[in-house]
């Protein structure tokens, strides 16, 4: 169980991980179980020494840090990529797959997905979902499948983080501010924040910033009558806190494709080469419930 | 050795003599062309009289489309122009990056805007974008030229279409006559008295509506201009963009506030290259205007009918643009909902109980926030397509442009290479 749960807050988000160490933890609880009904007599006689005690102190102290996660628990959980200072959960069946991140008590985030008749259960699309701010930039991927041709087969979604991690490489080299160098790139400095929480949790909600929630979804080996494999789609929404809506669909914007001139992935529109690519989704419906109430005394900022 | 090196000494000698001459006597002049302007019948004469069938009043964006549709259509037309040239926001006010023609990956705005911006980019070497490109942002796909190569071929492409110029004249009185309009201009040293048939209003601001006392709105507060200029490094046409100067409550309903404004707009830069320490490299002659009089049309663009996409029945052609309200905190573009393209009705540019009378361009009627969007210079050529289309056909049969049957109008701007909206 110790090796499953280091994994699950290590490696990339994997359903595999994250099943071992839920069997593990019900394997756990029935030899505890077991533990104390073959145990029962001298158990009843640790009850009467002290330090017992002090150990149940200190097991509901534990348990309570984590369930409300005070802003020390939350900086040792962010160094992980799939637990981080949220409630984040990816779950997939056979009439779509659903992500739910909750990055503070007041803030839900439901982003679901229909899927369509292209949708093959046996093997699974890959899919990234991310949030870009209003000068394009990754500023936080929210899931990516895992699997080891995710790069490969989600060509934007790796091409918008390398552009993050350049950038931040070069503030670090630079010693700028992340946002110095966005700025300076983009020439927006009300989008130049590279931090989630401005855009998801802003402290003020005059000053909020747009931002994208986006999908490249790709179905490997889709050919279509014009193309041996389709390739990705990708599906965008903007969310405005200034005016925020608490259902919105997600539009298809296009494909990607190497623009050989700029050096850059770019997306074009799709065309009538395109036919079962464009029934893999049937619809992604993006939803966010906020307490404005709790928002507004800034307890929680967020990641 | 020595006789080469006193050659060579005595050949820069006289190269630098040369060149010092040179740039003594002609500083940057490297040569000059001797050209005839033909001459002006009557050029003495302060008082001048023209018979035409279409009088076109304003030669920005929608002007000179709709004087060039209008000439091409066979009507004698004749394009008045208060300013130095043709083209107006483009030129004049250096908004040097018309759009939108393309929307959510089709062109819906072609015809001869399109041609001429077109034709532009293709003279000066430059490159369309790549419309099959999702734009990231909606100015990704305006069309970046050479404002001054823009104003060149518009004054060609009249002067093929057989249109009149009439630079630095502005109508000062227009009555109604038997078979149309007598519309007397004033110019700097011409007074024109124009006998026409039908009149399109290209002006921006609906002067001529105002002119002749039909209803118009106009809100308290407009949106800002824009002053373009570069500091620092040479202007580069169609290149880099220029510095742009906010000049709020900028006002282009008459002389008087157009000069303000661009006297406010000028001081501010002036203010700017003290400041700086820069060197003043490029300025435009005038503040672009974004926002003044709107006609109260026979039928009025409302936001939600822009925002919706609302085909018209009497549609004539297309519009796309976020909308797009400048202010005193900037703007933030809302864009349009993906495959949304609005369109704009015949009726739109027709003032409200007006006959033999036509107009194109940001004075379109519709309301405040429906107008952030139409009033760019795409929109605008679509518009002044169609008003010369229907001005001209209207001035062939006898009748009002409203009276023109819409199969004819769509025909022959069909035949001039435009889009007609339609049901997809």
């Amino acid at each position: 169980m110790a090796v499953s749960g280091f994994l699950a807050f290590s490696q990339p988000f994997s359903i595999k991980v994250i099943g071992l160490h839920a069997l593990t933890g019900f394997l756990f609880i029935i030899v505890v179980t077991c533990h104390v009904f073959n145990n029962i007599v001298p158990l009843k006689k640790y009850f009467k020494e002290p330090v017992v005690w002090v150990v149940i102190f200190v097991t509901v102290l534990l348990t309570s840090l984590f369930i409300y996660q005070p802003r020390p628990v939350r900086a040792v959980l962010g160094l992980s990529g799939n637990l981080g200072p949220v409630l984040d959960r990816f779950e997939m069946n056979e009439s779509g797959m659903t992500y739910r991140y909750s990055p503070a008590p007041f803030y839900k985030l439901l982003l679901d997905l229909r899927t369509g008749p292209s949708f093959d259960t046996q093997n699974p699309p890959r899919l990234a979902i991310w949030l870009e701010n209003q000068s394009f930039y990754h500023i936080k991927t929210l899931f990516v499948s895992d699997s080891s041709d995710s790069r490969e087969m989600l060509p934007f979604w790796a091409f918008k983080v390398e552009g993050w991690e350049n950038a931040k490489r070069e503030a670090e080299e630079k010693e700028l501010a992340l946002d110095e160098v966005v700025d300076g790139v983009s020439g927006a400095t009300q989008n130049g924040s590279f931090d989630p929480a401005d855009y998801i949790l802003p402290t003020d909600q005059n000053s909020s910033m747009p931002y994208r929630v986006m999908i490249e979804i790709n179905q490997p080996g889709d050919s279509s009558q014009k193309m041996k494999d389709q390739p990705s789609l990708v599906y965008e929404v903007e969310v405005d806190n200034f005016a925020p809506r608490t259902f919105q669909l997600l539009e298809l914007i296009g494909y990607p494709e190497f623009d050989e001139e700029k050096k850059e992935w770019a997306i074009y529109y799709v065309d009538d080469r395109f036919d079962s690519a464009l029934e893999i989704v049937d619809s992604v419906l993006l939803q966010i419930e906020r307490d404005l109430n709790k928002e507004s005394t800034g307890d929680v900022k967020g990641p | 050795m020595k006789s080469s090196q006193n050659g060579n000494h005595r050949r820069g000698f006289l190269q630098k003599s040369l060149l010092g001459a040179s740039s003594f006597a002609g500083l940057n002049i490297a040569s000059s062309t001797h050209v005839s302007a033909e001459s002006v019948s009557q050029a003495d004469e302060p008082e001048i009289t023209n018979e035409v069938d279409v009088l076109v009043v304003g030669g920005g964006s929608a002007g000179t489309i709709a004087a060039i549709q209008s000439g091409r259509a066979g009507a004698k037309t004749m394009l008045v122009e208060r300013n130095l040239q043709l083209g107006g926001t483009t030129t004049t006010g250096g908004v040097a990056f018309p759009g939108l023609f393309d929307a959510w990956g089709k062109q819906v705005i072609a015809g001869i805007g399109w041609e001429l911006v077109k034709e532009s980019v293709e003279l000066d070497g430059g490159k369309l974008p790549d419309f099959a490109k999702v734009p990231r942002a909606h100015w990704h796909n305006q069309v970046h030229l050479n404002q001054f190569i823009f104003a060149l071929l518009a004054e060609e492409k009249c002067r093929e279409a057989s249109v009149e110029l009439a630079y630095y004249e502005f109508p000062s009185s227009i009555n109604k006559t038997e078979n149309g309009w007598q519309v007397d201009c004033l110019g700097f040293g011409t007074r024109r008295r124009v006998f026409c048939k039908q009149i399109i209003d290209c002006t921006g601001g609906a002067e001529v509506v105002g002119l002749l006392g039909y209803e118009r709105l106009r809100e308290d507060e407009r949106q800002p201009g824009s002053y373009l200029f570069k500091l620092g490094s040479p202007h580069n046409p169609a290149g880099q963009q220029l510095h742009r100067l906010y000049v709020h409550g900028a006002d282009s309903t008459n002389s008087r506030t157009v000069t303000v404004a661009n006297i406010t707009g000028r001081q501010s830069i002036l203010q700017k290259v003290r400041d700086k320490k820069m060197r003043l490299m490029h300025m435009q002659p005038e503040t672009g205007f974004r926002e003044s009089f709107r006609i109260l049309g026979e039928t009025l663009i409302t936001v939600k009918d822009y925002t919706s996409g609302r085909l018209f029945d009497d549609a004539v052609s297309y519009a796309f643009y976020p909308v797009d309200l400048h202010t005193k905190r900037g703007v933030k573009p809302k864009p349009l909902k993906p495959g949304t393209v609005p369109s704009i009705p015949l009726s739109a540019l027709i003032p409200k109980g007006s006959q033999n009378l036509i107009v194109a361009g940001r004075c379109v009627s519709s309301d405040r926030l429906a107008n952030s969007g139409l009033r760019v210079q795409a929109s605008c050529m679509g518009m002044g397509q169609s008003a010369g289309v229907a001005a001209a056909l209207a001035a062939k049969t006898q009748t009002t442009p409203l009276k023109v049957p819409l199969a004819d109008i769509h025909g022959l701007l069909r035949k001039h290479g435009a889009i007609i909206p339609t049901k997809s």
